[in-house]
């Protein structure tokens, strides 16, 4: 116990003592740590807020009877309730609003049956309707457009008992006078209940158009053995159209939507660590070569190797967890903002999620946390191991452990070939995504491994002879500087190369994407007008278009055309939740992209018209369907097979199908459109078209009315608010190789003191002192920024080719753009320069005669 | 000071020079108004226990430290002038311009070959032509054939050689070395000496040198002993 005393007061003082580069230590793990529990917290709060608003609405419910699009008949409840017996059940219509009155937050508006509620959701309060008092209880039964809201959204917007909250549902606006406040002890159900909004069921059918229809049916059923039969029992009795199937199944797979996006993210947000523990073997060897005297003394007076490498390990151990503990509190901070990007990039992308509060989870940060400490012992391994090689009498010279670099050299390079290789391995076969991320880090550390020897390759090249008489002397100075300081500067390099290249390979990859949407968007959006109701969120594409409006489109002047679409979610027997867009026209025409279709535009078109399903390349994809393969769909007459025709180039993360509109109606009792195209007559001004359309329209019927230009550039707005937190995580990243370089041109600049006093007092001004200084670090900056680039494009095509293939289904062109390139070797350039200014000032603030005096 | 210094030309003059170093509250006198003037072509030893202030008087005359009080005058061809009340950059470039320096830790720098740590000071002059003085000096102290090695694998002898050929490249007004033989064993020491001595007399350098040797003290033209601050004749 003493003796760890001992060691830890040793190592405490030693981190006292370079405060600006412990300080470096702390903040490179900090930002790590940061970034890994902002984006955990992130995603684990959306996924929560999703959970804890889902669990509220399901209560205790096992399992669920669902319909089509058009949701099941009321018929079917009547069916469960009164002839099979099922007094377990409850009918429910539920759908997003935006509520005016709530400065347009989407909420979840449930409609229940009141005497049906007592065993579902009790804690939710709906099954206390019954024992409202009596005059809340008859107008919330009895009225029409009356709603129970959570007492906390009444007390924080101030809407008392017999306020009204205005909602819009699409193009329609509805009031709903409250009737009451629901309460709860139980803090789960008060979180859901920021987001939630009861009415009676027959007010939610007006609300959503869906007279005489039910979302779902509610069950409890029995344990087994009755289960079983039960099911059997229900499911023998459902039309075609509906089935039953478990709350958490439904639940489960709305979740599993998002999860390549959450990994993805997750992957990016471990990037500042593993830059930082670059950092972190720096700084803690540069501790260790500056104490060498002092641990060559520890030894000779008795201290064992393993207490030197606990010593150095507790030293990086004390470091990490400062840096653990800040990152901790840093994370929280940033989660603030982590989880708006994220949860506008859900409702962008996958589906409408409210999140309001940040789940601070121990488990998140205790994870985050102990990564970092991990992090700082790791980074803090090799340097440890080297203090222990330091002898009694001191002699690990700064030399010694060149001269052991350098003929370690092989050895790296091996290694770092090694884990390309196995980079290579892990990332060509179709793995768990999870493996492919770590190919991807493979990859990284293989290039990390082989930028010393490319480093010597670059210095060897300056001394030839030629280039050494061609270069001032200061120039040939610094390039052997670098080189000479090999064990170090490499590990700089190495980190800002990392960062570079991940600026590169994120920013090809982002670029080629754009590029790659842009084009097809271009292509796609055949028509000049798109028309559609307001969506709670840009995933939400199912939402009614009023039939009147399209009635009116097909005779507006000046309008040529008018193909509509109908866009629903529908299952599938196979491969779970699917988009289908039942469409009159292909608005894209022969420019349409097909990945495989089963003939030209022309006969695709035919085969479509005839009952086949074009489908989406995430869709072919993911679930490994192809030319010819059938998806069996769960229509209102039953379950339905039916073939593909073609596959499509299309961006959206979720799996979806095109079919053609007839064939849809033939098969879904669905009488509703979603959006309208229109295609002008030649000659009318598309504008003016838009403003006419708008002025007949507005007041009465609230449409989004767009030129093609127009939703393209809404489409791209979406695609860069996407982008936005990778764009962000991988900044982080770059700072963190930032404080690397500026910590490793400290630790070099304080080991060359008498050296820098020998060239002041040989008559080296300060401005060629500074330039010396910008010179290395500016070439330390060169070469990270030349290793940089190919590295950054292998990590683009492994990005666009594997990752978001695996991720997402897409396939991307990769497009390569000088500047992207120019961009990051300007950065790699300029941080390792504004790295040096610090260093070079402090360099020319040295007393000489100081200097000389150093030991 | 002897008559015959009337008619030698000071090159060096320091006048009422005072250093002193601030420890916690306390002031440390290491040099207390002294005033002396070394003449050219002379050596002139410092001598002195260690800590007595030699390495200090020699930082001050090289510019490379600043004095608390006092005045350091150097005669150059073009005048007089009061190093300490140079501009910082100034100092550096009369430094680079007309002092040589010899370290007892040699103080190579470690990234260049022996050529180019003796070329160095020309090339900062910006003199293009600095192989031939240095290859002739490399030759004189016996290092022509190990020009392209670096410092790292000298002798501690050959690489203060290396040193006493840098301080000497650029044809510097005066020589400064700080115990230049306080690195080696004896017998290179003294051929370290003979070297320093037998170049410096030969171009007619002034040589000033701190050192707590008695033995080569006993060489020099005159040799000042510093105690407690103070400069005092010795011998000459």
């Amino acid at each position: 116990m003493g003796n760890l005393r001992t060691l830890l007061r040793l190592a405490w003082r030693d981190a006292w003592r370079r405060p600006l580069q412990s300080l470096f230590f702390v903040i490179g793990v900090s930002i790590g740590v940061a970034m890994i529990i902002a984006i955990d917290l992130a995603n684990s709060s959306a996924n929560r807020a999703f959970t804890i608003s889902t669990d509220a609405v399901v209560g205790k419910a096992t399992h669920q009877i669902v319909g089509g699009p058009n949701g099941v008949d009321e018929s079917v409840y009547v069916q469960i309730r009164r002839e099979l017996g099922y007094r377990d059940s409850a009918p429910i219509v539920e759908g997003y609003v935006r509520v005016k009155t709530l400065n347009g937050q989407p909420m979840r508006l449930l409609g229940v049956d009141s005497f049906a509620e007592r065993p579902f959701r009790e804690e939710l309060g709906t099954a206390k309707i019954a024992g409202l008092n009596q005059r809340s209880f008859s107008a919330f039964m009895a009225e029409p457009n009356t709603v129970l809201i959570g007492a906390n959204v009444s007390d924080e917007y101030r809407l008392p008992i017999g306020e009204s909250l205005e909602i819009q549902v699409g193009s329609y606006h509805h009031k709903l006078r409250i009737v009451d406040v629901i309460a709860s002890e139980n803090r789960r159900i008060r979180r859901s209940l920021k987001d939630l909004l009861v009415t009676d069921i027959a007010t939610a059918q007006e609300i959503f158009a869906k007279i005489g229809k039910l979302d779902r049916i509610d069950l409890i059923l029995p344990d087994a053995p009755l289960h079983t039969t039960a099911l059997e029992h229900i499911e023998s009795m459902l039309p075609p159209g509906a089935r039953i199937e478990s709350s958490d199944a439904r639940h489960g797979a709305v979740i599993e939507m998002t999860k390549a996006f959450r990994l993805n993210l997750t992957a990016l947000s471990l990037l500042a660590l593993v830059v930082g523990m670059f950092l972190i073997y720096n700084t803690v060897s540069f501790s260790v070569i500056q104490r060498r005297a002092v641990i060559g003394r520890l030894r000779a007076i008795g201290m064992a190797r393993g207490e030197i490498f606990a010593m150095i390990l507790a030293q990086a151990t004390v470091l990490g967890i400062a840096g653990a503990l800040l990152g901790i509190g840093l994370g929280i901070f940033l989660s603030r903002s982590a989880i708006g990007m994220v949860t506008t990039s859900i409702n962008d992308l996958f589906f409408v999620s409210n999140v309001r509060e940040i789940d601070v989870s121990a488990l998140t940060l205790l994870k985050g946390g102990l990564l970092g400490i991990a992090a700082a012992m790791t980074g803090a391994l090799i340097p440890a191991y080297e203090a222990t090689r330091v002898s009694p009498v001191g002699t690990l010279q700064r030399s010694t452990i060149e001269t052991r670099t350098r003929g370690s050299l092989h050895r790296i390079s091996i290694a770092g070939v090694a884990a390309l290789l196995l980079g290579a391995g892990t990332l060509l076969p179709d793995w768990h995504l999870g493996l492919t991320f770590l190919g991807v880090l493979a990859v990284l550390v293989g290039m990390a491994l082989l930028t010393p020897s490319l480093m010597r390759g670059f210095a060897a090249l300056a001394a030839t002879h030629w280039l050494r008489r061609k270069i001032p002397i200061l120039g040939n100075m610094a390039v052997r500087d670098i080189d000479r300081t090999l064990s170090r500067t490499s590990t700089a390099v190495a980190a800002l190369m990392i960062a570079v290249s991940v600026i590169v390979g994120v920013s090809v990859m982002v670029g080629s994407f754009r590029m790659t949407v842009e084009r097809w968007l271009t292509d796609l959006l055949g028509a000049d007008i798109f028309v559609s109701p307001p969506a709670v969120a840009n995933s939400q594409m199912t939402e009614k278009l009023d039939p009147d409006a399209v009635k009116l489109f097909e005779t507006f002047p000046g309008i040529a055309r008018v193909a509509t679409a109908r866009s629903v979610e529908i299952d599938s027997k196979d491969i779970g939740r699917i988009t289908l867009s039942a469409i009159t026209r292909d608005i894209a025409g022969e420019k349409r992209h097909y990945k495989s279709a089963v003939g030209n535009h022309a006969e695709t078109w035919d085969a479509f018209r005839s009952g086949g399903l074009i489908v989406n390349e995430p869709l072919a994809n993911r679930y490994k369907r192809s030319l010819g393969d059938t998806i069996t769909l769960l229509t209102d007459r039953g379950e339905v097979p039916f073939t593909i025709v073609g596959v499509v180039y299309d961006f959206d993360v979720r799996p979806g199908a095109m079919m053609y509109d007839a064939v849809y109606r033939n098969y879904w009792d669905d009488p509703h459109l979603s959006s309208a195209a229109l295609f002008v007559q030649p000659g009318v001004d598309v504008d003016e078209k838009i403003g006419s359309l708008k002025s007949v329209f507005g007041g009465n019927l609230e449409l989004v009315i767009r030129s093609n230009r127009a939703l393209r550039a809404d489409a791209l707005a979406v695609f860069d608010r996407t982008f936005s937190i990778f764009i962000a995580l991988q900044m982080l990243a770059a700072v963190v190789a930032f404080i690397g370089v500026l910590s490793a041109l400290m630790s070099l600049q304080l080991e060359r003191t008498r050296e820098i006093g020998t060239l002041r007092s040989l008559g080296i001004t300060r401005g060629q002192l500074a330039r010396l200084t910008l010179l290395e670090t500016g070439l330390m900056g060169v070469i990270a920024g030349l290793i940089a680039m190919p590295t950054g494009l292998v990590l683009a095509a492994i990005l666009i080719y594997i990752i978001n293939l695996r991720s997402f289904g897409w396939t991307l062109q990769m497009q390569l753009q000088p500047s992207q390139f120019t961009l990051a070797f300007v950065v790699a350039l300029v941080s390792a320069l504004l790295a040096g200014i610090y260093p070079a000032w402090r360099m020319g603030q040295m007393q000489p005669a100081e200097a000389l005096r150093t030991e | 000071m002897g008559s015959s210094d009337s008619a030698r030309k000071p090159l060096i003059r320091i006048n009422g020079l005072r250093k002193t170093y601030r420890e916690g509250d306390q002031h440390h006198i290491v040099l207390d108004g002294i005033s002396e003037e070394f003449y050219e072509g002379e050596f002139v030893c410092l001598h002195g226990k260690s800590g007595s202030g030699k390495s200090t008087l020699l930082n001050l005359i090289a510019g490379i430290d600043a004095p608390s009080n006092g005045d350091i005058l150097i005669q150059t061809s073009e005048g007089g002038i009061t190093l300490n009340r140079l501009t910082e950059r100034d100092r550096t470039l009369f430094r680079r311009d007309h002092i040589g320096f010899v370290f007892q830790f040699f103080n190579l720098i470690p990234t260049l070959t022996v050529l180019e740590n003796v070329t160095l000071p020309l090339n900062l002059m910006g003199e293009r032509d600095a192989y031939e003085p240095a290859a002739s000096l490399l030759n004189a102290v016996g290092l022509g054939t190990r020009m392209n090695a670096y410092p790292d694998r000298l002798s501690g002898g050959e690489q203060q050689r290396v040193a006493i050929a840098r301080a000497l490249v650029h044809n510097p007004r005066f020589l400064l070395a700080d115990e230049p033989t306080g690195n080696l064993d004896a017998e290179t020491g003294e051929s370290v000496l003979s070297l320093l001595l037998h170049l410096s007399r030969s171009a007619g350098k002034t040589l000033v040198m701190a050192t707590h040797a008695t033995e080569i003290a006993e060489r020099a033209d005159r040799v000042f002993h510093i105690d407690s601050g103070k400069l005092i004749l010795h011998k000459g």
